[in-house]
């Protein structure tokens, strides 16, 4: 074996030594990379899963359909308004002109935000890769490759929140020998945490304001509006604490994996808010309906944050960290009960069960 | 107006009763041959919690992340008779103008620190807003633990194995052609037992405490006494004769030589071993395993085999199944146990995991059978105290992560690539091509800080007592 000990009396010789770096770490990292692979190392894959495979030919006329179906409304509206602006020049060409103006701003406006919608979504996979890179990196615990993209991430978020205070508690807490399942850990506790509470706060307070609303409002149409209005405020909100905002064509995007999610992780999740479940019922029971239509919304917008926090949190939830919907409905009831109690005291509040009876 | 006074009556008894309950105990075994540095980490580990208020570097120990745990003290425990632990003679050393190791244990110890802390669980933190946690750690000889395994062999069985492996170790064999003279079969006079003794028990502490032949330096009290130095109980020493250890001893007389000695060690074991262990390894609810790996390294495929030898039957010992002795003697209570690699400082940061990946493989018989029995389980590469920094060093236009400290022999600044570990079982011949040299470092003059560097103890005392901080 190539591989034999060296001792040196640093007086005695004259040796290049350094203090260990940034880089130097990632080259010793390759190195011990290159070796562990001599000795035959196996990674936790999780590709050894069966994988159900799919009938290509008809998936693929299937995916035709909406490429097809919007080059074909696009042409339609292309030569409309030509035709359109054409009609118009041929009346007043200062109506054409000004017509000309409108749909080239249309145009141009509408390509900014796609090209903005494509990159947030890029942004999105990005994160998405980031997060399996780190989990890879904690089961398999390697040394010193973790520091990248903790930097990588650090600065994507810097963007948007000042995040001088928590890192500077990280660099001070990260010793050199920790390995990168301990940095990791060390980053998500240190940095991540903190933003998991302000989105958090912001979950509570979207889901807070749009209870109320759809407490007060009298239409059950305005109810759905108002959720799609504030829902997508919210995941615009969440995702840019954690530095991959999503813009409004992005979020159609973010919005179809949050509900995918929800609805795959939705039995696991009611089982285990069951328990909770059940005693918030107790506490929608006593209230009239329109505020337990309120909670109702309340809840379902906090799970979709809860979701979107899932999706862009750079190292995912541990059991030890992940954010729970009980927190946020406690929270919810409390504001939702003192506000309305507050408002109106005598009608349509808080009721005891009882009370309702006696009235009817 | 009397019927709430009487409510706030029971209230208060309710409280009072709630705060026992709450407040708790953790009584930790710190189980390490000699060498494996238990001094070092007991001090480190009071170090650590003493200092906690104002100790940012336990990032993994999350009460004292969440800010929870408040201050710990050094308190008086309740069994009298045993000396406390020197931990600040410990510390002295540690701080000296000229730095030297904490001295190795000759007798027993005892520490108690009591842990105050903020509750975290919501219904329990509406009875009481602050609870205590109680750690007791236990210090003794590593030497002492080698008697462990010795309960469970007779004297025939003992002195069996006593001469399996001097026949193994090839060594001088001056002691045994002495013995050859002594006629077992009649009596002898108790001052010759006693010379002959004497003569066995300097010849196992010359020629095999280098060794680590572990096994053969039992009883632990042969190599150090403590309070036993004389007393006839340890006048005895093993048949090496095969002959007569292949013979029927049940028409031996009484007062033959055998019979003597056999007694002898069956008062030791009776009286010396089990009590002690009794004593101190009942109530036990958290055990740390301390291994000097790099020993093991450093001496090859033969000490290997020793070193896993002597841990697995240590293991054994400990365990939890139904048909064991100990199941009997102690209630088994052990719900944790931290396997450790220590001076984990000697070792580059980059090949920890693979420090940690060779003490599984070591002990991976024992690991199997203790986790069968639902005991949550950990390997760690640790250090106590960190007296060394990582550096990269070029040698022969290769680049290597050493480790720069001040070596123990010589007092010399020295940069160590100690060579790279494999994180596999190796076969004999692989043994003897892989070189290692693990350079002992002395504690540098310049520790400024009150709080001792370490690598990993957070993540020891999360393990350790992190859950009770609930």
């Amino acid at each position: 074996m190539k591989d034999k000990p060296v001792k040196i009396k640093s007086k005695s010789v004259d040796i290049a030594v350094e203090k260990v770096d940034e880089k130097l770490f990632e080259e010793a990292a390759e190195k011990s990379l290159a070796d562990s692979s001599q000795f035959g190392r196996r990674s936790l894959s999780t590709t050894a899963k069966p994988k159900l495979l799919v009938k290509k030919s008809n998936k693929r006329i299937r995916k035709l359909f909406w490429p097809s179906l919007f080059t074909f409304v696009a042409g339609a509206a292309v030569y409309e308004s030509y035709l359109f602006i054409e009609n118009l020049f041929s009346l007043n060409s200062i109506v054409g002109i000004a017509a000309t103006a409108v749909a080239g701003l249309v145009v141009v406006s509408g390509a900014v935000s796609l090209v903005k919608g494509w990159l947030s979504r890029r942004k999105l996979r990005n994160r998405k890769s980031k997060q399996m890179a780190f989990s890879q990196l904690i089961s398999e615990n390697t040394y010193g490759e973790s520091q990248k993209l903790i930097d990588d991430v650090n600065s994507e978020i810097g963007q948007h929140l000042d995040l001088s205070g928590p890192i500077s508690i990280y660099t001070g807490q990260k010793q050199q020998v920790h390995n990168d399942r301990e940095l990791i850990q060390l980053y998500s506790q240190t940095v991540l945490e903190g933003l998991d509470e302000i989105a958090l706060d912001t979950i509570t307070k979207h889901a807070t304001e749009s209870a109320i609303m759809v407490a007060l409002s009298p239409l059950a149409a305005a109810d759905m509006a108002l959720v799609a209005w504030r829902s997508s405020k919210m995941l615009q909100e969440v995702s840019r604490v954690y530095g991959c905002p999503q813009t409004t064509l992005g979020r159609i995007g973010l919005t179809r994996q949050v509900m995918t999610n929800m609805m795959l992780a939705g039995a696991s999740d009611m089982l285990a808010d069951a328990g909770a479940e059940l005693l918030g019922k107790s506490l929608t029971a006593t209230v009239s309906t329109k505020v337990a239509q309120g909670i109702g919304v309340g809840l379902l917008i906090a799970r979709m944050g809860i979701q979107t926090m899932k999706l862009c949190r750079p190292v995912e939830f541990t059991d030890d960290n992940k954010p729970k919907l009980s927190y946020i409905r406690k929270s919810l009831y409390n504001k939702i009960t003192t506000i309305l109690k507050k408002s109106e005291p005598s009608k349509d509040a808080v009721k005891v069960k009882g009370e309702q009876d006696d009235r009817d | 107006m009397s019927d709430k006074s009487s409510i706030k009556r029971v209230l208060y008894k309710v409280e009072q009763l709630v705060e026992r309950g709450i407040d708790k105990r953790v009584r930790i075994a710190v189980t390490g041959l000699s060498g494996a540095g238990k001094t070092a980490f007991i001090t480190s580990l009071m170090n650590q919690l003493l200092h906690i208020a104002d100790n940012d570097q336990l990032p993994f120990l999350r009460a004292a992340k969440e800010g929870r745990i408040l201050a710990t003290k050094v308190s008086s425990y309740d069994e009298l008779h045993i000396p406390e632990f020197k931990y600040k003679q410990s510390l002295d050393a540690i701080f000296d103008k000229k730095p030297t190791w904490p001295v190795s244990t000759t007798g027993i110890s005892q520490a108690q620190l009591d842990i105050r802390y903020t509750i975290k669980n919501e219904w329990l933190k509406k009875l009481q807003k602050q609870s205590q946690l109680t750690v007791d750690i236990i210090d003794y000889p590593g030497e002492w633990l080698l008697d462990l395994p010795l309960l469970r062999l007779s004297f025939k069985d003992w002195s069996m194995q006593c001469h399996e492996l001097l026949e193994q170790s090839e060594l001088d064999s001056s002691w045994r052609e002495q013995a050859v003279e002594l006629i077992y079969q009649q009596p002898l006079q108790d001052d010759k037992i006693a010379q002959v003794s004497t003569e066995y028990k300097d010849f196992i502490r010359q020629n095999f405490s280098q060794q680590h032949t572990y096994n053969l330096l039992q009883p632990g009290r042969f190599i150090l006494p403590g309070e036993l130095a004389g007393a006839p109980v340890l006048d005895f020493f093993p048949v090496l004769d095969i002959d007569i250890l292949n013979s029927d001893w049940s028409t031996l007389s009484s007062d033959s030589l055998i019979r003597i000695l056999e007694k002898r060690f069956n008062y030791y074991k009776k009286q010396i071993i089990e009590p002690f262990f009794k004593e101190y390894f009942e109530k036990v609810d958290r055990q740390i395993l301390l291994v000097d790996c790099l020993e093991v390294l450093n001496n090859g495929y033969q000490n290997y085999r020793n070193m896993q030898f002597t841990l697995s039957e240590l293991l054994k010992s400990f365990h939890y199944g139904h048909s064991n002795w100990i199941k009997r003697m102690f209630s088994p209570s052990i719900d944790k146990l931290l396997i450790a690699a220590t001076k984990a400082d000697h070792v580059p940061p980059e090949q920890h995991r693979e420090l940690e990946l060779f003490l599984q493989k070591m002990l991976q018989g024992s690991r199997n059978d203790i986790q069968y029995e639902g005991i949550e389980l950990e390997t760690l590469a640790i250090s106590a105290i960190k007296v060394t920094e990582a550096v990269m060093a070029e040698h022969q236009a290769q680049k290597l992560m050493c480790v720069k400290g001040v070596e123990l022999s010589s007092g010399d600044e020295v940069i160590n690539y100690p060579g790279k570990i494999a994180p596999h079982s190796l076969s004999k011949e692989l043994w003897q091509e892989q070189q290692y040299d693990f350079v002992d470092f002395a504690i540098p003059g310049n520790l400024t800080s009150s709080i001792l560097p370490h690598i990993r103890m957070d993540k020891v005392l999360q393990f350790l007592i992190g859950d009770k901080f609930r």
